[in-house]
């Protein structure tokens, strides 16, 4: 009888593809890439993750890991596409979705809000974009850090103060 | 940003609730927030404004295109990928010139392929990687091992076909000399896609499409069995079929009863 064998790295690297491929293809969308380049660099990670692993390096934080290394793919790729998109993803984040419980008057409302945040968020400072992105996907302080190459207490800085702009949108 | 002086910063709020504040730290906040109303305050508001964010980010988690087609895509570049071998390389210690130099390399060598490909192109037992590296569906084996596996699969469309001759540069192929197959077949989790089809030639020495039917006749078996995992038979059969015959079959020559083994229909019949 034949044995079955262990999962092979290539199933491994397909299952965390399947784990990560949204969040991953969100947040380079939001870096100002169209969704089909987003899915390019989604592609290149993950074979350059096969890569890592078949190497036989670290295997820790491999979600810190995927992320770096899309973050790094995704800039250089916007850098050739020589233009910048809407920085938060016109594609991904300027999408409505119409809740059927709300009347015309709080659709309204509540679209108007959604524009001023968004644009809010437009202002921000790239850095303190990419960490509250980061977080909003999951990431810890720590791994955030990783990603953008900064200290523990500037991620924590950072999203103390970007939440701080955004809650002021809100008063208005 | 403090408010003032004796109250705790956005920071701190936001990494209390976020739970990155830790130990006696973590207690001393703690303390402050249960006595301290307006800190409280300020916390629901920054927690208002990241539910907001939410709200911004979950809209735009629906407009994510599909998985499966990126997953199946990338599981054909992984397999194809696992062909070649692992290169161990400290990108620090590398310089420039060495970085330019493999490049340089690795564009002719892949120039060397390509042209070497083209030139192979046309049937063969075993397909050309480059046009068919396999691509699979999402499937259990629960699935797989139902009598409804095949649905959808047979016939192949005339112009799926024809699109598969002409990527392998066939004109005219005759009828019934051709079997176009999924390299990783439907029962196997293989995809109904261009790139998991090739021609296989009847008549190509002694590997041949009667070779291959049998092949997934028994590996399907195998698998329903429970005595191959599903992931190590898809990628047996995608990397290299006869190499998988002789491994499954036990045998460095296809066995007689398997001249004429027929499964899937001729192409064209």
């Amino acid at each position: 009888m034949l044995v079955p064998g262990p999962a092979p790295l290539e199933y491994e690297i397909v299952d965390l593809f399947t784990q990560f491929r949204n969040p991953l293809l969100r947040y380079v969308s939001a870096l100002g890439l169209p969704l089909a380049d987003g899915e390019e660099v989604v592609q290149e990670v993950f074979l350059a993750l096969f890569q890592h692993l078949r190497q036989g390096k670290p295997r820790t934080n491999l979600k810190g890991w995927v992320f770096r290394v899309g973050h790094n793919i995704a800039l250089k790729q916007r850098m050739r596409n020589g233009r910048h998109e809407k920085l938060h993803g016109a594609e991904v984040l300027a999408y409505e979705h119409l809740a059927p419980e709300l009347n015309p008057e709080e659709h309204l409302a509540g679209a108007m809000r959604r524009e001023r945040l968004l644009a809010a968020i437009e202002e921000l400072p790239e850095t303190e974009r990419c960490c509250l992105y980061l977080r909003a996907e999951g990431l810890r302080y720590r791994q955030i850090a990783e990603v953008l190459e900064i200290s523990l207490g500037g991620v924590s800085e950072m999203l103390g103060r970007t939440l701080a702009r955004l809650s002021r949108v809100e008063e208005y | 940003m403090r408010y003032q002086d004796d109250h705790l910063s956005d920071a701190q709020l936001v990494g209390i609730a976020d739970w990155e504040v830790i130990g006696r730290e973590a207690r001393r906040l703690e303390e402050h927030l249960s006595a301290c109303w307006h800190c409280r305050a300020r916390r629901a508001e920054l927690e208002r404004t990241i539910a907001d964010y939410v709200r911004l980010h979950d809209d735009a988690s629906q407009k994510m295109p599909p998985m499966e087609e990126s997953r199946a895509r990338l599981l054909a570049k992984l397999i194809q990928l696992s062909a070649t071998p692992a290169v161990s390389v400290s990108p620090r210690r590398f310089g420039k010139f060495a970085y330019g130099s493999v490049a340089a390399c690795l564009i002719l060598a892949a120039g060397v392929v390509l042209y070497l490909n083209v030139l192979k192109a046309g049937a063969a037992p075993v397909p050309n990687g480059r046009l068919t590296p396999g691509a699979t569906r999402i499937a259990t084996k629960e699935d797989l091992c139902s009598s409804q596996a095949f649905e959808g699969f047979y016939p192949i469309p005339a112009r799926m076909a024809s699109s598969v001759f002409k990527s392998y540069r066939i004109q005219n192929p005759s009828p019934g000399s051709y079997e176009v197959d999924y390299l990783i077949t439907p029962a196997l989790g293989g995809a109904g896609d261009i790139r998991n089809l090739w021609p296989q030639p009847y008549a190509s020495g002694e590997w041949t499409a009667h070779q291959k039917d049998a092949l997934e006749d028994h590996l399907h078996e195998l698998v329903c069995t429970g005595q191959v995992d599903l992931a190590v038979a898809q990628r047996d059969i995608a990397s290299n079929w006869i190499a998988a015959y002789r491994k499954y079959f036990k045998t460095a020559q296809p066995l007689p009863d398997h001249m004429a083994f027929s499964v899937d229909p001729p192409w064209g019949n």
